[in-house]
């Protein structure tokens, strides 16, 4: 449906030419939810936005629906009026002056009869729940209201793309929750290709199809919600989403397809972990495995594979878990427990991780 | 996507020829504001330029085929205009001294101490910005005329002097710097008010923790402080004042003291042999020379003045000095400012408008007070086709203004980033006409049309284009600073929408600058129908306006007919800015 080709561009800085995205390339499928996530200035709203038209790229190429709107060899551009897609900004960008129906009922201009687009507009906002706020002017609305008064305007003209730029950063937490339930539920119902940024993990986990995360102006990686998560393949990947142990260590054997395992010594003892695809042979490696994974054992390990022990250091009760430091030597490792089960600080106590929750990187 | 292949064909073909059609408009507009612009404010600067070093002994300027250095030579040696170059640093200096400290001194009881009715006096300081210079002048004459003068008059009376002149003469250097300085409050007023507020009231408060008093205060960190912002200010005034005509023009007349900008005017009017363009253009070009001089001198101290910027979004308002005992006078000095500087003025016009020829106010001359020179006023068809033609030409200059003013911010602030030359371009040429004084813009005119295919030589529209081109300045940079608030996302999101740029600009920007457009709209119109000298240098019997009318009216001892004029000129710039305010204050009613 959306096919990113080998987009590069480059901003003027302060400090000489900024490059913003270099070489980006991905697909989007049909109804699918696609998440570009990562850190802020790491390119993704650029990217979003050379979507929309928005920005032109120096190279590359952008089809939506098969048909080429951006390619810089032959000098295609098709400005963002004539894409039909909708997009909901991170300001929402709501007009001032206009009443909610008047907001959404702009992208219909000459399109349809006025009795048709009175029809549509009030179809898209009974869908949202503003029936009763058409009325209003905008800068009558709460956040979430103008939140839905954007995604009703982004969608009343049926665009073939939905593309939403950080939607939810500008609502409070427990808002910010029950509309990620919302988007995704409309995004079910309505089945329309969307391409979504945000710098929020738990967001992009919980909305996406797949997720694309982004990285100093290049596509790192793209996959689905677990398999990002739980097998991540590169070092910053694993990092940027959830808490993450890193352990230094040394590679004494093991396959060299990518998820062969693999068995490493580190301070920790030696462990069996799954070789990801980045990892190059001869490189100095790094351990890589998260807290909830972290299996608290008796006071002592005992000896084998994947089991190590130290001494409790700190719990620090979250409310739904806790977390805890332990001190092995030098290295503090981050385990995660049920808060009714913390060991008291001082304790030693040892703890397994299961070879297929550690992954080997490149140090 | 299941398309027949025609249909996708149709489908390219339409989205090529919109896609060309909605990216020329832009291109095209962009193209066409950058032309406007570069050839209003530049070709007649070269113009001026071209025409000082030409040879004038028996040819106009751009009939000469001589270039020469002479027009500068006589400038620099001639015992007639040596004395304007003093006669300009005195009036420049001695208008400041009057204007600055008052400004100071005002802003700094309004902004920091607890004077009574703040708001009040704060909005009637403003209220001498209705009164057009050349008619403080008049009315000043009035006041103080050496032999007839109100005050003069009274004077002699109460103190018994036996003279039939003075004691007070207001045809001299010392008049011309109040009446000028007078004038200056009201802006140099906002402008100081403005800095006292963007400071940040904890230094301040630091200094009293330091157990310093508010005298200590106010000398030892508040000035210091505002010391960059208070240099800017008198810069920019000396700007204003180096430009400023009318003052110097009529009170100079009398006087024989010349200035830079009225020696400029009878350089080119001469009661006795041909017009000078040669001596004009050159003094016109060192005016100028100057003006950028110290607009590039401001700048620089303003932009230092930013890196400095002190506005913090704190919501508490400053410590106010309480008064004690002074409060009474505070505000009393206040509206004594106020009481001078225009009701003493407007009522002076009001009386001279209603009496048959000059005299004192007294039961005598009260009984002969009519309203017979209002309705004359209709029956005179010079006075009724002036009239006509200054709210024609404030109507005309002010729209266009208004949009270039719009469309050149839009590029400016839209397009920064991408193809920034050319925005930064557009930026620096709008903004030059504020250091090109409207004497010299108007003698450029002259230069640029008397021969110049385009017939507009002696009509109102070469009026109306000197004052485009002189207001562009301050209302791009007040277009400039409202589209800035207007989020980018706005626009983006109207686009997103399938809309093309000239219906974004026509739903989306042009509402939400609408506030910003009136103002810049109702500015231009109030100067357009003030301004004396961009007029006085390129108007002919049949395009006289209000002002041109009101000069020869004085310059031929009509003083009630001026006055009757005058007072007409008053109420409607007073009822412009008013229903401005209303406006306003409707579209903040209905939103709210």
């Amino acid at each position: 449906m959306i096919s990113i080709r080998a987009l590069e561009k480059s901003f003027a800085g302060a400090r000489g030419e900024v490059r913003a995205l270099r070489g980006v390339s991905f697909e989007v499928g049909k109804g699918e939810l696609f998440t570009l996530l990562g850190p802020s200035g790491c390119g993704k709203t650029t990217t979003l936005r050379c979507i929309a038209g928005l920005e032109q790229p120096w190279a590359g190429e952008i089809l939506i629906n098969e048909r080429a709107v951006f390619n810089a060899a032959d000098g295609t551009f098709v400005p963002p009026e004539r894409r039909r897609i909708g997009m909901v900004f991170q300001s929402y960008a709501i007009w001032p002056h206009m009443t909610v129906a008047e907001n959404v009922q702009y992208p219909l201009a000459g399109e349809a009869s006025r009795k048709e687009r009175s029809i549509k507009v009030d179809e898209i906002l009974q869908r949202l729940g503003l029936g009763e706020l058409a009325d209003r002017l905008a800068p009558n609305l709460s956040g979430g209201q103008q939140q839905r008064v954007a995604l009703a305007r982004a969608l009343v003209a049926k665009p073939q793309v939905l593309l939403l730029d950080e939607p939810l950063s500008n609502l409070d937490a427990k808002l910010r929750e029950q509309m990620r339930f919302e988007l995704k539920a409309l995004h079910e119902s309505l089945d329309i290709t969307t391409v979504y940024v945000t710098h929020d993990q738990e967001e992009a986990l919980a909305l996406s199809d797949r997720i694309g995360l982004m990285h100093e102006g290049a596509l790192l990686e793209v996959g689905t919600p677990a398999d990002l998560y739980l097998r991540p393949a590169h070092r910053i990947t694993a990092d940027f989403l959830g808490t993450s142990n890193f352990v230094r260590a040394r590679v004494e054997n093991g396959g060299n397809q990518p998820w062969d395992e693999m068995v490493l010594a580190s301070p920790l003892g030696r462990f069996v972990a799954l070789r990801s695809s980045e990892w190059q042979p001869g490189a100095e490696a790094e351990l890589f495995f998260r807290p909830e994974n972290v299996e608290l054992l008796g006071e002592s390990a005992g000896d084998g594979l994947n089991r190590s022990s130290g001494i409790v250091e700190r719990a620090i009760f979250l409310g739904n878990s806790s977390d805890l430091v332990i001190r092995c030597g030098d290295i503090a490792v981050r385990a995660r427990t049920h808060p009714g089960r913390v060991p008291a600080v001082g304790r030693r106590i040892g703890f397994s991780v299961a070879a297929a929750s550690c992954i080997v990187f490149p140090a | 996507m299941s398309a027949t292949p025609t249909i996708l064909a149709n489908n390219v073909q339409i989205r090529r020829w919109s896609l060309a059609r909605s990216f020329s408009i832009r291109a095209l507009t962009l193209g066409l504001t950058i032309a406007v612009v570069s050839y209003i404010v530049l070709v007649p600067l070269f113009m001026l330029l071209y025409a000082s070093v030409k040879s004038t002994d028996d040819k106009l300027p751009f009939e000469s085929t001589v270039t020469t250095l002479a027009n500068y030579a006589a400038v620099f040696t001639s015992p007639s205009t040596l004395p304007i170059f003093l006669n300009t640093l005195l009036f420049t200096a001695g208008s400041l001294a009057v204007g600055l400290p008052l400004a100071i001194l005002i802003a700094w009881l309004l902004e920091r101490t607890a004077i009574p009715a703040r708001r009040w006096i704060a909005t009637l300081i403003l209220v001498p910005m209705t009164i057009p210079s050349l008619l403080s002048a008049i009315a000043w004459i009035q006041l103080l005329d050496p032999r007839i003068g109100l005050i003069n008059v009274a004077l002699r009376g109460l103190f018994s002097i036996d003279a039939d002149a003075g004691p007070l003469d207001i045809y001299s250097l010392y008049g011309m710097c109040f009446v000028q300085g007078l004038r200056l409050v009201p802006s140099a007023y906002l402008m100081i008010a403005a800095s006292f507020r963007a400071m940040d009231p904890s230094l301040e408060e630091q200094s009293a923790m330091a157990g310093r008093n508010i005298a200590q205060t106010t000398l030892r960190v508040t000035l210091p402080i505002m010391r960059p912002a208070l240099l800017a200010a008198l810069i920019y005034f000396i700007i204003v004042v180096i430009e400023s005509f009318d003052i110097p023009g009529l009170l100079g007349f009398t006087a024989r003291i010349r200035v830079l900008s009225t020696a400029i005017y009878w350089a080119t009017h001469s009661e006795v042999g041909l017009p000078d363009y040669g001596l004009a253009s050159a003094l016109g070009t060192i005016i100028l020379a100057a003006a950028l001089l110290l607009m590039w001198l401001y700048q620089r101290l303003t932009a230092h003045q930013e890196r400095f910027a002190t506005i913090t979004g704190k919501g508490y308002r400053p410590r106010q000095v309480r008064l004690g005992a002074w409060t009474a006078p505070a505000a009393l000095f206040c509206l004594l400012y106020v009481l001078i500087a225009v009701l003493l003025p407007f009522l002076m016009l009001l009386w001279t408008s209603v009496q048959p020829f000059y005299a004192p106010p007294s039961a005598e001359s009260l009984a002969r007070a009519s309203f017979e020179g209002y309705t004359n006023v209709w029956r005179d068809g010079s006075i009724v086709r002036a009239l006509w033609n200054t709210t024609l030409l404030a109507l005309v200059t002010s729209a266009a203004t208004m949009v270039l003013a719009v469309l050149v911010s839009w590029f400016v602030v839209r397009r920064r980033g991408q193809g920034s030359g050319l925005a930064h371009y557009l930026a620096t040429v709008s903004f030059l006409p504020q250091c090109v004084p409207s004497i010299v813009i108007g003698l450029a005119l002259i230069f640029v049309y008397v021969r110049f295919p385009i017939p507009i030589y002696g009509t109102l529209w070469i009026i109306a284009l000197a004052m485009t081109t002189r207001y562009l300045a301050y209302s791009s940079r007040a277009t400039t600073a409202a589209l800035m608030q207007v989020h980018g996302e706005l626009e983006e999101a109207s686009q997103m929408s399938g809309a093309p740029w000239t219906r974004t600009l026509r739903r989306i920007t042009m509402p939400l600058l609408a506030p910003a457009m009136i103002n810049v709209f109702l500015w231009v119109a109030v100067h357009a129908m003030q301004e004396l000298s961009m007029a006085l240098m390129l108007y002919n019997p049949d395009t006289a306006v209000v002002s041109t009318m009101i000069w020869s009216m004085w310059q031929n001892g009509k003083t009630a007919d001026a006055a009757v004029l005058g007072v007409i000129l008053i109420l409607l710039s007073a009822l412009l800015l008013l229903g401005g305010q209303a406006v306003s204050y409707l579209r903040r009613g209905s939103e709210a």
